[in-house]
C-alpha cells in the first residue's frame, strides 16, 4: 500500500492520507468497539464449537447454548451491575459472595424451615415466598448499607470494611445454618406427591425459570444504564469518583451517596443469591466464593477504571458476556479447568489494555 | 450446638482468643472426673463434616463426665496445627483429629503423642503412625463399588458393559478424590466400550456440578451414568439434566450417603439418585474406642479399624435412612 502512494504524483499534497483512512477504519469499527473484544471470542468460539453429531449443526449457537450462557452469568452479571457503581465511586465491595450465600441460606431456611412445616401452617404460598424472598433481600441491603454507613462515617478505606464484611459475613451464614445447606423444592423429584402445588420450595424454584433469571439480568441492566446516564444520582456517582473533594467543595451528598452504592451492591447481591437458590434448589453458606472477583473481573473488563470516575453498566454487561462466552467455549472443548483459569488471565490483562490504549 | 459452633469459629479466625480460651477451658475443667475430649476437624464447611460433628455431640451428650471441644480448622493446615499445639497445653483425655493434610499434621500428632494424649486420627491418614488408633475409611474400594455399579447397570441396560460416562471430581489432589476416581476407573477400564466422555471438576459443589453439566449435556448427545464423586454433585448435575428434560436418559450415582432431609440417602428415596455408597462419619466408632481408652485402664486398641461403606439403592433406602439420620 506504502508503495502505491509513494508512486503516486500528487504525494506530497496528500501526505496525510494513510492516516486518514486510518481514521477511516476507526469511523467504521468505533461503534462496535466497546464489543470489539466479545465479538472476536464470539467467533472464535463459533469457529471452534465441536458440531452436533445429527445434523452438524454448530452447538455453540445453538438456542439451548446461547441462553444457557445468559443464565449462567446473569449472578455474576447482577451483581457486577451494582459493583460498577460502587467502582465508579472509586470504592470495591468484596463482600458480595458472602452476602450471596447468607441471602440464598436465609431464603431457603424461611421456605423450607419456618414456619414449622411440620405444624399447619396458616401461611398462603404466595406470602410465604414474598416473606421468605423480603426477607432475604431486606438483610442483604441492610448489610450493604452498613458497610457504606462504616465507610462514610468512619472513614474507612471500602476494601478494608468490605473485605472485614466478607469474613464476618460468610460466617454469619454458615452459623445461621450450622454449616449444612438446606435443600429447596424437591418435593417433585420424583413427581407428583399430593401437596406438590402447595410446597413454596417447589413453586418458588420453578419461578425462577431460564427466561425469568436472563430477564431480570436485563432488566436489570436497563435501569443500570438509565440511572447512570440520566439521572442526577448517576453524575453524583460519577462525579465522586472523579474528584471526590471537589464533589464535597461542590456540596454533594457524598455520604449519601456512598451509603446508597453499598446497600445496593448488597441489594443485588442479595437479589443474585435468591436466584441461585432457586437455580440450585439449594442453600449453601459455602457457595458464591470469589464471585466478588468474577464481578470485578467482569467490570474491569468492561473498561471501567479502578480509580472510579470513568465506566459504564454496558461495560459491566458486555466484560460479564466476555467472561461467559470464554468459559462456555471452553467447557464445550472439555478443556482442562486449569489451562482455562491461565487463558482467563491473560483475556482480562488484553481486554484491560485494549480498553486503556482507546482512552 | 450453636455455640460451640460460634466458638470454634471464632477460635479459628482468631489465634489469639485461642490461646485466651484454652485458659478459661483448663479453669472450668474443676470436676476431676470430667474427662476432656477435644475434636478437631479440618473444615466444618462440608455437609459431611457437618453431620460428624452432629453425631459426635449426640454420642457425647449422653455421657455427663465428658466435656466436648470441637476445633474448626477451616481447611487450614497452619490453624489446624494451631488448634492442635492449644490442645496439648489443655491436656485432654482424649484427642480426636481429622488431619486436613496428611503431610502438615504428621509432625504435631507426633508431638500430641509425645504428650502423652490418646490421640484418634479419624479417616484420612497421616505420613507415620502418631496416633494411637487409626479409624480409617475406604476410598478406593467405595469406588471400586461404584464402578462395579455403574458396570452392573450397563449390562442390564445392554446387555454387555458399554455405555457413555461423565466423571464429577472433587477437589484435585485429595487423597478422597484420587481413590473414589481410581477405584471407579479400575473396575470400568477392563471393558474396551465404556466410555468416558468428559470428565468435569466441580469441587465437591452442587451448583458448580450444575454449571458445568448444563455444557457437558450440549456437547455430548448421549449419556449414560453420571458419576459423582459426592453426593452434591451427582445431584447438581441431575438438576442439570432436569432442566432440558434429559433426567430420565441416564442414571446419577453418588459417593456419601448422608441421612436427613438434605443428604444423599433421601435423594436415593425420591429418585433422583440410582446409588450412593456410605462414606462412614467413623466417629462413632472414634468415640467407642475413645470411650474404652478413657474408662478401661488396660484397654489396647488396635492399631488401625477398616469401617466398610454400604450401598444404598431404593430397596435399602429407607432402611438406612432411619439408621444414619441422627435422632
Amino acid at each position: 500500500m506504502k508503495k502505491n502512494k509513494s508512486t503516486e504524483p500528487n504525494q506530497a499534497i496528500r501526505v496525510k492520507d494513510p492516516l486518514e483512512s486510518l481514521r477511516g477504519a476507526y469511523r467504521l469499527i468505533r461503534p462496535i468497539q466497546s464489543i470489539l473484544g466479545l465479538l472476536v471470542i464470539f467467533v472464535v468460539a463459533i469457529v471452534i464449537s465441536p458440531r452436533a453429531r445429527g445434523d452438524g449443526s454448530i452447538i455453540f449457537l445453538s438456542e439451548g447454548n446461547l441462553t444457557n450462557i445468559l443464565r449462567q452469568v446473569s449472578e455474576i452479571g447482577i451483581i457486577a451491575l451494582a459493583m460498577t457503581f460502587v467502582i465508579l465511586t472509586a470504592g470495591i465491595d468484596l463482600c458480595v459472595g458472602s452476602i450471596l450465600a447468607l441471602s440464598a441460606s436465609i431464603t431457603a431456611f424461611l421456605l423450607v424451615k419456618w414456619p414449622d412445616p411440620t405444624a399447619s401452617s396458616a401461611l398462603s404460598t404466595g406470602v410465604h415466598i414474598a416473606i421468605a424472598v423480603s426477607a432475604a433481600l431486606a438483610l442483604s441491603t441492610f448489610l450493604g448499607a452498613l458497610n457504606g454507613a462504616t465507610i462514610a462515617f468512619m472513614r474507612l478505606q471500602p476494601f478494608i470494611v468490605t473485605l472485614a464484611a466478607m469474613i464476618g459475613v460468610r460466617g454469619l451464614a454458615r452459623w445461621l445454618t450450622n454449616n449444612r445447606n438446606i435443600d429447596v423444592g424437591f418435593a417433585g423429584a420424583t413427581g407428583e406427591t399430593a401437596t406438590l402445588g402447595a410446597d413454596p420450595g417447589v413453586v418458588f424454584a420453578n419461578f425462577f425459570t431460564k427466561n425469568m433469571v436472563i430477564a431480570l439480568f436485563i432488566g436489570s441492566a436497563i435501569l443500570f444504564g438509565f440511572v447512570l446516564r440520566y439521572t442526577v444520582l448517576g453524575r453524583y456517582i460519577r462525579a465522586l469518583g472523579d474528584n471526590a473533594r471537589a464533589s464535597l467543595y461542590a456540596g454533594l451528598p457524598i455520604k449519601r451517596v456512598q451509603i446508597f452504592v453499598y446497600a445496593l451492591s448488597g441489594l443485588m447481591a442479595g437479589l443474585a443469591g435468591v436466584i441461585h437458590c432457586a437455580q440450585n434448589h439449594q442453600g449453601s453458606p459455602n457457595d458464591g466464593m470469589a464471585f466478588e472477583l468474577d464481578a470485578i473481573a467482569a467490570v474491569v473488563i468492561g473498561g471501567t477504571s479502578l480509580s472510579g470516575g470513568r465506566g459504564t453498566i454496558w461495560g459491566a454487561v458486555v466484560g460479564t458476556l466476555i467472561m461467559g462466552v470464554l468459559r462456555n467455549m471452553f467447557r464445550l472443548k472439555g478443556v482442562d479447568s486449569n489451562v482455562e483459569m491461565m487463558c482467563k488471565a491473560v483475556i482480562i490483562i488484553l481486554a484491560v489494555w485494549i480498553q486503556r490504549s482507546r482512552s | 450446638m450453636k455455640r460451640i459452633d460460634f466458638l470454634a469459629l471464632g477460635l479459628s479466625a482468631l489465634p489469639m482468643a485461642a490461646t485466651l480460651t484454652s485458659g478459661c477451658g483448663k479453669s472450668e475443667k474443676t470436676n476431676d472426673r470430667k474427662y476432656l475430649v477435644v475434636f478437631s476437624q479440618c473444615n466444618n464447611a462440608e455437609p459431611y463434616r457437618a453431620a460428624q460433628n452432629a453425631l459426635l455431640e449426640n454420642i457425647c451428650a449422653e455421657y455427663e463426665d465428658i466435656q466436648l471441644e470441637i476445633m474448626d480448622a477451616q481447611q487450614q493446615n497452619q490453624n489446624q496445627i494451631a488448634q492442635i499445639e492449644t490442645a496439648i497445653t489443655k491436656q485432654p483425655d482424649l484427642l480426636i483429629v481429622a488431619p486436613n493434610e496428611r503431610g502438615p499434621l504428621t509432625k504435631i500428632m507426633g508431638q500430641a503423642m509425645d504428650a502423652g494424649i490418646p490421640t484418634i486420627c479419624l479417616e484420612r491418614d497421616i505420613l507415620e503412625p502418631n496416633y494411637t488408633t487409626y479409624i480409617k475409611c475406604d476410598n478406593y474400594e467405595i469406588g471400586r463399588m461404584a464402578g462395579q455399579f455403574i458396570a452392573d447397570h450397563l449390562k442390564a441396560k445392554y446387555g454387555q458393559v458399554k455405555g457413555k460416562i461423565v466423571d464429577l471430581r472433587g477437589l484435585l489432589g485429595v487423597e478422597g478424590e484420587i481413590n473414589r476416581h481410581n477405584g471407579a476407573r479400575s473396575v470400568l477400564e477392563q471393558y474396551d466400550d465404556v466410555e468416558f466422555v468428559q470428565e468435569a471438576v466441580a469441587d465437591w459443589l452442587q451448583s458448580r456440578a450444575r454449571e458445568r453439566m448444563t455444557e457437558i449435556l450440549s456437547a455430548q448427545e448421549q449419556i449414560d451414568v453420571v458419576y459423582g464423586h459426592n453426593d452434591p454433585m451427582a445431584i447438581g448435575a441431575y438438576l442439570a439434566a432436569k432442566e432440558v428434560g434429559r433426567e430420565k436418559e441416564m442414571i446419577f450415582v453418588g459417593v456419601d450417603g448422608l441421612g436427613s432431609e438434605g443428604g444423599g440417602i433421601a435423594k436415593v428415596m425420591s429418585g433422583v439418585l440410582a446409588a450412593t455408597f456410605i462414606y462412614p462419619l467413623c466417629i462413632d466408632k472414634a468415640m467407642e474406642i475413645g470411650n474404652q481408652i478413657l474408662r478401661t485402664p488396660d484397654f489396647k486398641p488396635d492399631k488401625e479399624y477398616i469401617m466398610p461403606s454400604q450401598i444404598v439403592t431404593p430397596e435399602n433406602a429407607e432402611e438406612l435412612y432411619q439408621k444414619v439420620t441422627l435422632q
